[in-house]
């Protein structure tokens, strides 16, 4: 008690240098912990997507790309494959196949084209307004609606892609007619399109007359929800019906095609389909391209738990240096003591009590850390893995 | 994983090969009246067949409301004809799995009609080839979309198999009936040029040879005094000795193409329904009509 | 109170040697020890407290042979039975004048930190008029008042006898006769005897009796 009480007394009197030697060490305590929780959590999240999702197709190349494209909707955009693809599936009957087509955003979130199926397939619901159900309206995921403080009766405007666009799509203006309930997965940060209206985006399908002009804008007609837009599209009731695609739609685009199999046994009948290198398109397991970046992260992590080491070497080695050289500073102190006839060990149970001291409050700040971290790494882990995006 | 077991459930139970049949009954939705007829045939009691069309809507320019839509998309299967027919579907979230296209099949007998030309904004003209939609009009065509709504029913177990076999060979032979009077009433017509008060019968005409005109007249109504001056145009141009009007008009508009020396018939379209008549009775009829007044 | 006899100590490393034939001091009385530096004052008083021992002779300490204690018993000895008055004052900066009072209780066994022990340092502080400036750490006092909490350390711990160890060096010339008036005042309401040493020789006449070390000195010359 008294050791404690004469420790505690010395470091609340040098609490600058106690402050710093506790932070340092509570710094090389959470890092190491942070770092693996929040590694664990991505592994179990990237995990979980990549089984969740049995096939993906698309065009041949990239693996990763079109996983990340097709699971996370990443920036990476992989050469689209025709609905024709899609077609292909359902036909053989033995996988039911789901479109995504990421390439648009807005407000800096990925506008995902998809099929009613989707929604089923991902088990996921809408916690405020309704599904999709007319060409042009948007269902937000819950980060989307949180992050831009929009609900059900806002509107979104995609981004243009291409200012220079000659053919002159303009950016589509959605409703937002729904709000997702969070999964604490990529799809809370997608906005939600039926792939006929990524299509529009993309200028395949269109109306006459639809576009709202500069004039509009300036006489105050219409709402602007990107300043960056002075024309877009917006689906109305009175242009709705002249809302049209040109051409099959086999031959139009998506980004990737989510395949699910019947069974395992059709899964393999498709899979051997696609094995033939010529084939345009690729039938791929995300689990397994996803398993593969895992083991690269945590190669990468073995590497930071190296420099970690070291780091918690060198900080340790500068604690020590600062101790010992306070404890020269009380020579003093303690040949005092002894002449006081202090109990013999006492310089010992002095300095223990300080260690202990300050280690405790360091493991305190630390565990703190890591349970703030532990409580929150889905959420974070999720706007993590959607940074690329 | 959790996510997937359930959804596979769903859609093996949707795919299943055997049928199962359903606690509740199935709910089918149609887009015209013949996949209407077809499904009710073809699924007897064991689906609840919705036509969300109101009576008095063409089915073609019909736009579903959001109630309707939620209604759609709740069914366990959607019937669509295909052919461009009720562009509404182009315009609306569907759910791919239970949406099947009953013209899949026959996509190589399409009848192209001509070409819309229009341009956007500034953009340079571009035009869209049309389709011609009606193609129930013609029996052989009929069958092949009525096996497609067979396969349907039966791949998503709305009905046990054999039942539907049964039922279909039922309407097949039905269908090959109205096809054998078709060519019958036909027969003989082939050199006969006819008008159409809209252009609706492309696949009945290529079936059997006809030559058919169109006009663009507002079904059941009495033209006007500029589509009468039309008419008379048309039917110099082409020698016609037939109008084939969708519905009956009043009575005067008969007497109009009478006295251009047109024989006037009623043959009803049925992308909606004919009062008091099932698809097959209604061609039947209207084909009875066309034997008669034969010239 | 102490009673040293054929006393002989020398450093191991080095030529420096200490022989004290007798030495006697008797209880409540106050010796001042003067001599040479390097003359073994200090020496004498670390013998005396325990904290070195001798080659040779008797050191009696209230009736305790200190050279024959073990090192655990010559601790708990110096903290039940000595007060120290250092040069330097010896206070910790981190604990405040009261806690450095009552440090002595929280180094060793010996002593029980107890109601009556905090009163005995409040009525210390009083006395040697620092009792206002308790809270306050050691560098927020002047000189004078550090070495007054000095004192009420020395003291606290309510010991036979107070060994000075220059206790007035540091202080200016007022100071160093009210401190010495203060710390005599103190130890005699104690009960308690004070052996000083001290290189101010006007200080001398206020002792009882002076003890010249230089005859005891026993150098590389001896």
């Amino acid at each position: 008690m008294n050791a404690l009480y004469l420790a505690f007394a010395y470091l609340r009197y040098h609490w600058g240098r106690s402050l710093v030697l506790t932070l340092v060490a509570a710094l090389i305590m959470f890092v190491p912990i942070a770092t693996q929780i929040l590694l664990s959590t991505s592994e179990r999240a990237l995990v979980a997507r990549g089984d969740a999702t049995p096939l993906l197709l698309g065009s041949r190349g990239s693996q990763l790309d079109l996983t990340m494209a097709a699971l996370y909707f990443s920036d990476e955009r992989p050469d689209p494959v025709t609905m024709r693809e899609v077609e292909a599936v359902w036909d053989s009957g033995l996988a039911v196949p789901i479109p995504v087509h990421s390439a648009f955003s807005s407000a800096g979130f990925r506008i995902v084209g998809t099929t009613l199926d989707y929604f089923d397939f991902r088990g996921l619901t809408v916690s405020d307004g309704r599904g999709l159900s007319i060409l042009g309206d948007a269902v937000i995921g819950a980060d989307v609606a949180q992050t831009l403080g929009k609900g059900v009766g806002d509107t979104l405007v995609s981004s243009p892609e291409n200012l220079f666009d000659l053919d002159g799509v303009y950016p589509l203006e959605m409703p937002i007619v729904g709000v997702l309930a969070p999964t604490n997965s990529p799809d809370d940060q997608a906005i939600f399109v039926d792939i006929k209206t990524a299509w529009v985006i993309q200028g395949i399908g269109h109306g006459h007359e639809d576009v709202v002009t500069a004039a509009e804008v300036a006489a105050g007609t219409a709402a602007l929800s990107n300043a960056a837009v002075v024309q877009y599209q917006r689906i109305t009731d009175e242009n709705i019906d002249s809302f049209h695609f040109h051409g099959s739609q086999d031959g139009f685009p998506t980004s990737a095609v989510i395949v699910v199999p019947n069974d395992a046994r059709s899964g393999t009948i498709l899979k051997g389909r696609y094995l033939d290198s010529e084939n345009p398109a690729q039938l791929i397991e995300p689990a397994g391209v996803i398993q593969g970046l895992v083991d690269r992260i945590f190669r990468i992590k073995s590497l930071l738990d190296v420099v970690t080491l070291i780091i918690a070497v060198a900080a340790l080695a500068a604690i020590g240096l600062a101790v010992f050289l306070s404890y020269r500073l009380r020579a003093r102190e303690i040949a005092t003591a002894v002449k006081l006839g202090a109990r013999r060990g006492m310089v010992l149970r002095l300095l223990s009590a300080e260690t202990i001291t300050l280690l405790s409050l360091s493991a305190l700040i630390a565990a703190t850390g890591a349970a703030i971290v532990s409580r929150n790494s889905e959420a974070w882990v999720g706007w993590l893995l959607a940074l690329g995006s | 994983m959790p996510l997937l077991r359930p959804f596979l459930a769903v859609v093996l139970t949707l795919l299943a090969a055997n049928p199962v049949a359903a606690q509740d009954r199935s709910r089918v939705v149609a887009v015209n009246y013949p996949l209407q007829y077809f499904a009710e045939r073809l699924a007897g009691d064991e689906a609840e067949v919705i036509f969300p069309v109101p009576a008095d809507v063409d089915p073609s320019f019909w736009r579903p409301s959001i109630a309707d839509i939620s209604t759609i998309q709740s069914a366990d299967l959607i019937l669509l004809n295909g052919a461009g027919f009720a562009t509404w579907v182009d315009r609306v979230s569907l759910p791919r799995a239970k949406v099947v296209n009953s013209t899949a099949a026959i996509e190589d007998q399409f009848i192209r009609t001509e070409s819309i030309t229009h341009s956007h904004g500034d953009g340079d003209e571009h035009s869209h080839e049309g389709l011609a939609s009606y193609t129930w009009l013609d029996p052989i065509l009929a069958i092949a979309q009525a096996e497609a709504v067979a396969a349907a029913i039966t791949a998503r177990g709305i009905a046990p198999d054999d039942a539907v076999a049964t039922r279909l060979d039922a309407l097949r032979a039905d269908l090959a009936e109205l096809d054998r009077q078709a060519t019958g009433a036909f027969d003989g017509m082939q050199d006969i040029a006819m008008i159409a008060t809209h252009p609706r019968y492309q696949y009945l005409a290529q079936r059997y040879g006809l030559s058919i005109s169109s006009l663009e007249w507002e079904a059941g109504a009495m033209p006007t005094e500029a589509e009468q001056a039309d008419l008379v145009a048309l039917a110099a141009q082409t020698g016609a000795q037939v109008l084939i009007w969708e519905a009956a008009p009043p009575a005067e508009a008969f007497a109009v193409a009478a006295e251009l020396g047109l024989a006037n018939i009623v043959f009803p379209t049925l992308a909606q329904g004919v009062d008091d008549q099932t698809y097959i009775q209604a061609i039947a009829n209207a084909l009875t009509a066309i034997s008669e007044a034969k010239p | 109170m102490i009673t040293v006899e054929n006393l002989s100590f020398r450093y191991s490393a080095t030529s420096f040697g200490l022989r004290v034939p007798a030495f006697h001091l008797r209880d409540r009385e106050r010796v001042a020890i003067v001599g040479p530096s390097g003359s073994g004052k200090t020496t004498l008083l670390n013998l005396i407290a325990g904290i070195l021992t001798p080659e040779a002779g008797r050191i009696d300490v209230a009736g305790t042979d200190v050279a024959t204690l073990s090192e655990v018993e010559r601790r708990r000895f110096r903290a039940s039975t000595i007060g120290f008055v250092f040069q330097d004052f010896a206070l910790l900066d981190y604990l405040s004048a009261r806690q450095n009072i009552l440090y002595p209780y929280r180094i060793t066994p010996a002593l029980t930190l107890n109601a009556a022990a905090r009163e005995r340092a409040e009525a210390l502080a009083a006395a040697c008029g620092i009792g206002d400036k308790l809270d306050r750490h050691p560098t927020a006092l002047s000189q004078g008042e550090q070495q007054r909490v000095a004192i009420c350390r020395a003291l606290v711990t309510q010991p036979k006898l107070i060994l000075s160890d220059e206790a007035t060096g540091n202080l200016d010339p007022e100071s160093k006769a009210r401190i010495l008036d203060l710390l005599f005042e103190q130890a005699s309401e104690a009960g308690a005897a004070v052996l000083a040493v001290t290189h101010d020789h006007e200080l001398l006449p206020r002792f009882e009796r002076v003890l010249d070390f230089a005859q005891f000195r026993q150098g590389a010359d001896a």
